[in-house]
This record gives structure tokens, sequence and C-alpha cells, in this order.
């Protein structure tokens, strides 16, 4: 598969902070990139100098195979952004606001007309076409947002953090659209610190701190770096620490801790753990209200690479 | 895209509440205001007929100014009358200005030592004796003139005049006389242009259309920072799609000026059809300059939005201030400050957008060639491009070292 975009050495500092710093990496035509990490960990700097908004002190940046310049409107007519912050007129209704974005992209009027029912078709916002963007909810705002940077069918779309504070509704909504542009073949850059979403959307994910890549490749790829394979949480009321200790002898099992009613096993490996635990419950006469296991997340990744938590 | 980036623009302005009251109603509300605290000044500057006497002797039968002066302004029912006038003796005078019958009296004592008699200090008083004044300021500047003529065309006599020569004063009259007579022949008119004799209420709605194009400038920069990554989420947006960035603050900016002139379309009507103002003949030439005052509003703005790296909101505030602060030195607030400002530091009115659409103005009303409302016309279109092309330059190929 062909690059769509390739970033390289890329270096981008404020004064003295080095918001990224020698960044590299490739999005494969196709593909949808995660690129997860918390706040401030230069993701949106990133896509800014990838889109030739933002100076940066080292490195290059290409789409397409071309050089991505200010000025290369070619380029800029196949890439189309999502940025964190709902860029919308106010004094323009859903329908006028997709329509006039896309106009910037697309000048035959039939063509455009239909694009923009796609796009309104596409973020499920049919009923509010000629709602004010003041009368729309946080959720549906969001959904415009997206409407508007994706309406001239793009080949590349870049969308930065798209569903922060949204409802459930719109977040589903909103991920189900983005399914369907890959399914159009449409390459995606997504960045979020949301590890589900990039747990359900991203072929390959690139994890973020301080500017600097700690980890890339697929989902299960970045899991086998969590060196944990299964974790077990128990809701017991009472638990003698004899138990505790016993539970941490068991095989595979890498620590134990026990807290305000919860014990939360990790284990190294991960076959027929919870069975093993589950018959020791019983036999110790252990009474609990729910027991159960999970595979390690993205999180977990980010805790044994930087030792601190996603969303700190 | 140049039509369709035009065409949103001006539905954006249109529907904007906060920059439609400030560019369309503001300057109505202002003109509304200015209408009824200057009719009153008007009012209250009609002044009763004041009851002089002049003393009627040969002096005064040989100084033509002194004499049609006083018949224009003491003709009954005139125009221009603001005296109401006896001829007498000066014995008859002193009488009846003992008796309070008259405001005062004038005496020729020399064909030229005019003397005013008061008993009082009072606003009549003043006025008469400012009218006795400002003749003879002229009756200075035609003595002045005829010296000159002398000068140039009698050297001999100019010797004579310099030596003191004692029959100076009758030659004076000869010369003088033909040279007026000259001057009527030619249809001549000697008009004073001093600050004194400019309307007082035209002049503060002059500025006022001076202020609403350059409030156009408001338009211009809210245009331009929803074209500006680093000013708004839209401009963000704006400058990552394949639309030049000419193109698009071409047609923004067109779209500003289109919405400003609609303004000032609003404010002239107002002030013609409801307010009554009276621009004169020459109402064209007032819209011609108003569109290129609104251009040079425009291009201010953009300048603005293009350069200075703030906030939108500092960028209004100093647009703002500019316009306000280019107000009052071309004399919105008080027409002595134009003057103080001309006299003492000329250049800052040359620069001064406001001044240059003002005096514009001015000239169309006082003089009857169009040299000085041209050369306004043109420095503010020379104003314009200046400010259009460091600001392309500025905006060019531009990225941001933050966002």
């Amino acid at each position: 598969m062909k690059n769509v975009v390739e970033v390289k050495k890329l270096t981008k500092e404020y004064k003295e902070l080095k918001a990224v710093n020698d960044l590299s990496f490739e999005v494969k035509e196709g593909e949808i990139l995660g690129l997860l990490g918390p706040n401030g960990s230069g993701k949106s700097t990133t896509i800014n100098c990838i889109l030739s908004l933002l100076n940066f002190s080292e490195g290059s940046i290409k789409i397409f195979g071309q050089e991505m310049e200010p000025d290369a409107y070619k380029l800029k007519e196949k890439i189309g952004v999502v940025f964190q912050d709902v860029a919308v007129f106010e004094e323009l209704t859903v329908i006028e606001n997709i329509d006039y974005f896309c106009g910037l992209y697309i000048q035959d009027k039939g063509l455009r007309k239909r694009y923009v029912e796609d796009a309104i078709q596409l973020v499920g916002l049919e009923e509010f076409k000629k709602f004010y963007p003041k009368q729309l909810s946080g959720g549906l705002l969001r959904r415009l947002n997206i409407a508007c940077g994706v309406a001239h069918k793009p080949k590349l779309i870049i969308l930065d953090e798209p569903t922060v504070a949204v409802d459930p509704q719109s977040r589903n909504n909103i991920l189900d659209g983005i399914k369907t542009l890959r399914d159009q073949g449409t390459t995606i850059i997504y960045t979020t610190h949301y590890m589900e979403e990039v747990e359900i959307l991203c072929d390959r994910v690139i994890i973020l701190d301080r500017g600097q890549i700690i980890a890339s490749g697929t989902i299960d790829e970045l899991k086998k770096l969590a060196k944990l394979e299964e974790k077990v949480t128990v809701e017991v009321m009472e638990l003698d620490s004899k138990y505790i200790k016993e539970i941490g002898e068991f095989k595979n099992v890498e620590d134990v801790t026990y807290h305000e009613g919860i014990l939360l096993i990790t284990y190294k490996k991960g076959k027929n753990n919870l069975v093993e635990l589950m018959d020791y419950l019983k036999n110790a006469k252990i009474q609990y209200n729910k027991i159960f296991s999970e595979r390690p997340t993205l999180n977990d990744v980010f805790l044994e690479l930087t030792g601190k938590e996603l969303r700190d | 895209m140049f039509f369709h980036n035009f065409k949103y623009s001006l539905k954006t302005l249109f529907r904007n509440k906060m920059l439609i009251f400030w560019t369309f109603a503001f300057p109505i509300i202002l003109g509304t205001l200015f209408n009824m605290a200057f009719q009153d000044i008007e009012k209250n500057e009609k002044l009763d007929l004041i009851d002089i006497a002049i003393i009627d002797n040969d002096y005064l039968k040989n100084n033509p100014l002194f004499q049609e002066t006083f018949q224009v302004l003491g003709e009954e029912n005139g125009e221009e009358q603001l005296f109401r006038i006896q001829y007498v003796e000066e014995a008859e005078a002193r009488e009846l200005l003992s008796k309070n019958e008259i405001t005062g009296y004038l005496v020729l004592e020399g064909i030229n030592h005019p003397k005013v008699v008061v008993n009082h200090n009072g606003i009549n008083e003043t006025v008469f004796q400012s009218v006795v004044e400002e003749i003879i300021d002229i009756q200075e500047i035609l003595k002045n003139v005829s010296g000159k003529w002398i000068q140039d065309n009698i050297p001999d006599l100019t010797q004579d005049i310099n030596s003191g020569i004692e029959n100076f004063d009758s030659w004076y009259t000869v010369i003088y006389q033909d040279i007026m007579k000259m001057l009527d022949e030619e249809n001549i008119r000697i008009q004073d242009t001093s600050s004194d004799h400019l309307s007082y209420t035209m002049i503060e709605y002059y500025t006022l259309i001076a202020m609403t194009c350059l409030y156009g400038g408001i338009l211009g920069m809210s245009a331009i920072n929803q074209c500006l990554a680093n000013m708004s989420s839209n401009g963000k947006r704006v400058s990552v799609s394949p639309i030049s960035k000419g193109k698009l603050i071409l047609s923004s900016a067109l779209a500003s000026y289109v919405t400003q002139l609609f303004g000032l379309l609003l404010l002239f009507l107002y002030t013609i059809l409801v307010i009554h103002v009276d621009y004169g003949t020459n109402l064209p030439l007032v819209i011609l300059l108003s569109l290129v005052g609104t251009l040079s509003g425009l291009s201010l703005g953009v300048l603005i939005a293009s350069v200075i790296k703030s906030n939108e909101n500092t960028k209004v505030g100093i647009m703002i201030s500019f316009t306000m602060l280019g107000c009052v030195l071309s004399g919105m607030m008080g027409i002595t400050m134009k003057y103080v400002v001309d006299k003492n530091i000329p250049i800052v009115n040359k620069l001064n957008p406001v001044n240059m659409i003002t005096d514009g103005f001015y000239s169309l009303y006082y003089y009857d060639t169009f040299h000085r409302y041209y050369f306004n016309v043109i420095s503010l279109l020379a104003f314009s491009f200046l400010l259009i092309g460091i600001s392309a330059f500025c905006l060019r190929r531009q990225k941001y070292d933050s966002i």
C-alpha cells in the first residue's frame, strides 16, 4: 500500500519546550491511524504541522508524495479536516454551513448539493438542516463540525479529537460515520485520548507522550507491551489479609490489590485464571457480588510505558 | 469560489446583530442626537435684530465697503438682516444711546478710522463690534492687495507710499474703488473661509459620515478574522481549504465593503429624508468621497487584522480607538481641534483618514474648484492601496509559530 502521509524527523519547538520531538511515521492508503496520547502530548501540534498551519523547526512532511505548503492547493483539495474546536458560522444554518465549506472545494453546484445531502445523512442531521448552530446540542454541533470537514469527500481525513464532550448517542453516531468513511476507502488520521475509540476504529496506533512516539503498532502488538494478559476484578465486602496473600501466590499472578471492597488481580498469562480463582473463593467461603475478567487496555500499555494514566 | 465566499460572507455579516448595530444603527442614532442637539444651537444662533445708528457723514459716503455692508445687514426683511439701522447725526445718536433705544452707534472719524460707541457690555454690543472689526479686516486685506497691485504696476507710487505721503488716503480710495469695480465686473467674490464661518452642524455630519466610513474597518476586520487560522476556528478550517488566501480575503473584504455601503446608504437616506440635512448640490461627489472613505476604513481594518498579532477584541479596540482619535483630531468634538492640529502638527491630519474625508467634504462646500476635493480623494485611494499592499505582503504564504 502507498504512503498517503510521510512525516520524517518532525520537530516543533515553542521557545524551550519541544512540543514535537523528532517524530517520524507514515499513514498507509485506506487505513485509520490513531494518534493516542494525553492532553499536551503533541497530537494537535503534529496535525497543525502536517496541514502547514504551523512553522516547524526541523523535518519534512509529504502528503500523497508531495511536499505540504500553504499554497499547495491541489493537495489541499484531497484533504478534509475536523478540528478539535467546533468551526462553524453562528450566522449560517446547518445546511448553509456545510454548503459553504463544501463550496470551498467543489464548484459544481449540482454535485455540491448531492455531497451536502450525503454529509447530512452521514452524521444524522436530517432533521436539523434549518437550525442555527446555537440551537443545536453539544453532540449535534460536533456532528455538524464533522459534516463541514468531510462533505467534499476527501481522500485523506484528519480528525482531531472529534468526540470531546459528546453524549454517548452522538459519539456512536460519529464513530459509525467514521467507519462508513473508512469502508469507502478514505485514509484517516484520528487523534484522541479516548483509548476505547482507538480500539474500535484504528488499524494502527501511535502512542505519543511529550511530543515523542513511545509505542506504535496494531492494537494487539501494543497490548503485548503491557506485560500482562488478564485482569480480574472481584467485589468483596470484607477480605482478610491472609486470603490476599494466598491469592498472590497463585501461578501467573503478577499483582494483587484490595481497596474499598474491590479485589484486583493481574495475571502475566491468561488461561483458566478465572476458574481457579472462583474455585478458591468458593472453598474459602468468601462471598462476592461481582466477578469479571478483562483483557489489558491501551491505558495499561501507557501505564506500563510511562508510569502514568492516559488521562492524567 | 470568489463569488461563493462573497455570498456567504455577505450573509454572515448581515446576520451578525452586533456588527449591524455598530455599522447601521449607531451612526443613525448619533445623527439623531446631533440633530436634536444642534437644532437648538442653530435656533439660538438666530439673534434678535439689533438696533444701531450710523453717523451719516462724508467719510461714510467715501467708504463703500462700510456703506454697502451695513446696507445688506440692515436691509428690511433681507435674508442677512442683522441690524435695524438709523442714519443720524452724532448728537442724535448720542441721545438715542442714552435712552437705550440703540445698542450703539458707528462713526467714521476718517476714511479708515471707524469708532463704535456703546454703553454696556453684552451679546448685542459684541456682535456689533465684531461686524465692524470684520469689515476692517476685509478692508485691510483689500488694502494689501491694492498695495501689491500698486507695487507691481506703479513702482514710483510705492516709493511715495513708503515715504508716507500725505495724500495716500485719497490715492488709496481711488485705487480701491477701481479694484472693487473691477472685481464686481469680473463677478469675483471675496469669501472668508476661516473656521469661524464653517457651519458647525455640517462639520458634525461630515465627521459622522467619516466615522461611519472608517467603521467599515470593523466589518473588514471581522471578515478577515474568519479567514485567519490564528484568529478563529473557522479561519483554521478555511486556511486548509484549496482557495487562495488572496481570493478569500478579497472576496470577504468586498462583502464587507458592500455591507458598509449599505450602512452608508441608510445613513444618507436618513439624514436627507428624516432629519433634512442639506448636503448642497454636490451630493454625487459627497457619495464618491464616501465610497473612497469606506475603502480606506476597510483597508485599515484589513491591515489591523492582518498585521497585529493579538486577539479579536484587542484588534477591535485598536480600530475603534484609532477611528475615534481620528474623529477628534478632525473636529468631531469641537472644530477648534482640527485647526489647532492643522496649524501646529499638520502632518497628523495629512495622514489622518478621517481628516482626509472631512476635509474633502469641506472643500466641496467652501470652494468652487475641486482641486482640494480630488487631492483628498487621491490621498485616500493612495492610503487604502498602501495599507492593502502591506496586508497582502504580511499574509502571503503565512504560517504561524503558534495557533
